[in-house]
């Protein structure tokens, strides 16, 4: 009988280096160069004279491979690549070649097995989707069908048979936790639309059992809400009751997160259409996306308004952005009210915060002018 | 399931809508699904009632605190477990290391991966009745299961120097590094902390890793002073069209190129704010400039209390190994003071962040040096009335129709 014990003690796979093919191990630093070859091949090139050609596969919604596919990859890249395979942080895959005839093997075969080839320069280069109804507790919407839908619509924005003014990344997320975070170009966020109720007969699970305890400590539903909106009193039989204030509320979930019994109405759950975010320092720098329109039907199985809202964005972005110029570079520099403004979109308090002259990022650390 | 009261009302049943997304030009999630055992009439039913069908379950493996996540169907007929399986940095494997793990899948789980969950794990569906004999056959494979609740999460780095040309310090041996740093290490088996703690690590100023937002403490390549530029290559290539030296000055955001009339491309680096611009297009002509740092930040997180951060600077290092002392300070404090849920950025949003690198500024070796930005509060949901669901209703629907009739 092993130690038990023992599995306290976790087995990391590092180093990294252990990982690797020999190709790559060997030019770790050494790259010097690098080719796009169509929209779906890079080729980067070592100051050793290597050269490696990485193609870019789009993946399922919420990035869910059986076995069965992992094996035709792995196939395919032992028959025409280097042995190696890499998941990028999007959630696409990356089969690995030592030569573009090479790699436009493993192009060819992939799409043999119904997959698409694309996702660089002048593309959409992925959508992420969290994975909400196939496992997540907290989820309003189902990112992963949405996003199998925006796919199916945009995806020869994906494979370049049809261009973009620059990159595009998409991120949809389930619930206003927005597990795919904030800094895409655009973010759809599943959210409940309205402030919550609960379950009158085990809302108690989630509470103390006796009023007492609420002299002691306050209860965690209470504490978790950021702006203060539920309330726990005290009841007549002197069991713990709670009070939800709607007009505080922000339907953010939170209390959700921490006790199961806490009920949104799905008539009333829609998708926040946010816009402008972006990690890299880029154009404007990084920034988190604004609430553009903070409630789109949810139209199973189609969802025909949140594709068609988001087609009208592409479009606008592509007919008016400058040269290069990313969407959240592009609504940043004509003002969030504009972008409103021109696509006749209402405006509540829910939707109109714009961007503000702060930069984030590394520019933290430059120098400020006047 | 409430399959024929929904087909009175005219609407799919869930089964149906399985079919529905069968379908499509894009590879289907529900095909790769039905390709394994995993249980699809739970997901149907979670479409049927539009909403969640899983409730958080429960599970067991002796000496195992991290790393699993447990599901029961709200109907109860079925359970889910979810191993999130440390990756190695930059993703990378060879074919014979994933062909182990995917036996591995098929042996111990359902045969279905998600090969990237947004923390940066390798997620794994386990067959319940078999998850403690699964965890030790994992670590025979030379990894574990980690990264869930209130500890360490996966760490996360681009792929820099293994196949990134940009990479300007080795984010993998970094993220390596910290992974087994023994501070950190000690206490990646245990839920000990208010909430989770992120580190991300990107080679460059593109931030693949999204350090910038996504991670309590997160690194980014940098340089100081202006791009390197090496005029001949960059007049060839001028010449042969690849790049226009004028469009180059004039798209460069922080308007930092002048082209001279003798046709040399010079870079204020003054002005300069590392944008990449003149580097992704024209390189290697242009690179980043010769003298390197990492900019090391703090605070950032999509999850908290005070909802969505960018993250906050704290000083340009000359090696990723100097915030060590900082990050386990920073932790310290926050892990004897803060309450359940609340991030790293909470704690900073709630002290003041710069009190708080004042504080702890004998932890790090270089002086902090950066100017941190206020942020407005973002907020992503909303709670409306009636009439306002309909107002974006109808709007939302004219867009529809103004693109049927096109």
């Amino acid at each position: 009988m092993p130690d038990l014990s023992e599995r306290m003690k976790k087995k990391l796979p590092i180093p990294y280096t252990d990982f690797l093919p020999v190709q790559i191990g060997d030019n770790v630093g050494k790259w010097v160069d690098r080719r796009f070859h169509g929209h779906g091949i890079v080729e980067h090139i070592s100051s050793s004279g290597d050269h490696i050609f990485t193609v870019k596969v789009g993946s399922p919604a919420n990035v869910r491979f059986s076995t069965d596919t992992l094996r035709k990859f792995n196939k395919i890249e032992d028959e025409y690549g280097i042995g190696s395979l890499r998941f990028t942080r999007s959630g696409n895959v990356e089969l690995i070649a030592d030569s573009l005839d090479k790699a436009e093997k493993l192009k060819d075969e992939v799409e043999k097995i119904g997959f698409y080839v694309g996702g660089w320069g002048n593309t959409l280069w992925s959508i992420s989707s969290c994975t909400a109804y196939l496992t997540c507790t907290t989820a309003v919407i189902d990112s992963p069908s949405l996003t199998k839908v925006l796919y199916d619509n945009f995806y020869r924005y994906f494979t370049g048979e049809e261009e973009l003014p620059t990159k595009l990344k998409i991120s949809v997320g389930g619930c206003p936790t927005s597990c795919g975070g904030l800094v895409a170009d655009l973010v759809l966020v599943g959210h409940y639309g309205d402030a919550p109720s609960y379950d009158p007969e085990r809302i108690g699970l989630c509470l103390p059992r006796k009023a007492e305890a609420l002299d002691v400590a306050v209860p965690e539903i209470v504490n978790v809400c950021p702006v203060g909106a539920i309330d726990a009193f005290k009841k007549d039989d002197n069991t713990v009751g709670i009070n939800i204030k709607r007009e505080k509320c922000i339907a953010c979930g939170r209390c959700k997160d921490v006790c199961d019994h806490i009920i949104f109405d799905p008539d009333k759950s829609g998708v926040a259409i946010m816009v402008g975010g972006k990690s890299s320092n880029t154009g404007s720098g990084p920034e988190l996306a604004r609430v553009l329109i903070p409630w789109v039907p949810v139209t199973l199985p189609a969802y025909g308004e949140i594709v068609a809202v988001v087609r009208k964005i592409i479009d606008i972005w592509k007919k008016n952005a400058s040269d290069g110029e990313r969407l959240g570079d592009y609504v940043r520099r004509i003002g969030l009210s504009n972008l409103q403004e021109a696509m006749h979109i209402p405006v509540t308090k829910w939707n109109r915060t714009g961007f503000g002259k702060s930069t984030f990022g590394i520019r933290q650390f430059q120098e400020r002018g006047a | 399931m409430k399959t024929d009261s929904n087909h009175q009302n005219g609407k799919l049943t869930g089964i149906e809508m399985l079919e529905y997304y069968e379908k499509g030009p894009w590879p289907s999630h529900v095909n790769e699904m039905k390709k394994t055992a995993y249980p699809l009439e739970v997901y149907a039913s979670g479409l049927e009632t539009r909403a969640s069908p899983w409730f958080g379950g429960s599970a067991k493996v002796r000496y195992v605190y991290v790393g699993f996540i447990a599901r029961r169907s709200k109907d109860g007929k079925n359970t889910e477990l979810h191993f999130r399986v440390f990756q190695p940095s930059g993703q990378i494997y060879r074919t014979e290391t994933l062909r182990k793990l995917l036996d591995f899948s098929d042996k111990y789980g359902l045969g279905l991966l998600q090969v990237m969950g947004q923390t940066g794990g390798l997620i794994i569906s386990i067959d319940p009745e078999k998850a403690d004999e699964a965890v030790d056959a994992l670590r025979s494979l030379g990894t574990d299961i980690g990264d869930t609740g209130d500890t360490f999460r996966d760490f996360a780095s681009c792929i820099g120097p293994a196949l990134c040309e940009y990479s300007l310090f080795n984010t993998l041996e970094a993220r390596d590094y910290y992974l087994s740093y023994p501070p950190i290490y000690e206490k990646i088996s245990n839920q000990l902390f208010p909430f989770k703690v992120k580190l991300k690590f990107s080679g460059c100023p593109m931030d693949c890793s999204r350090a910038v937002h996504r991670a309590d403490f997160g690194f980014i390549g940098t340089w100081e002073g202006a791009p390197e530029v090496d005029q001949a290559l960059l007049k060839d290539k001028d010449k042969s069209g690849q790049i226009s030296m004028e469009d180059l000055a004039r798209n460069c955001p922080s308007s930092s190129i002048n082209v001279s009339v003798s046709g040399d491309l010079s870079i204020d680096p003054e002005k300069c704010e590392k944008s990449m611009n003149c580097i992704k297009r024209a390189f290697p002509a242009i690179k980043p400039g010769k003298t390197r740092k990492i900019a090391f930040m703090a605070g950032g997180n999509i999850k908290g209390r005070f909802g969505p951060k960018m993250a906050k600077p704290v000083a340009l290092l000359d090696d990723y190994k100097q915030a060590e002392v900082f990050i386990t300070s920073v932790i310290d404090r926050w892990e004897e003071n803060y309450p359940h849920k609340d991030r790293i950025g909470d704690m900073l949003a709630k002290e003041g962040f710069s009190r708080v690198v004042e504080a702890l500024k004998e932890t790090l070796p270089v002086a902090p040096n950066g100017k941190p930005s206020g942020q407005t509060r973002i907020i992503d949901s909303a709670v409306l009335s009636d009439e306002e669901r309909d107002l974006y209703a109808t709007w939302s629907r004219k867009i529809m129709d103004e693109y049927r009739g096109a």
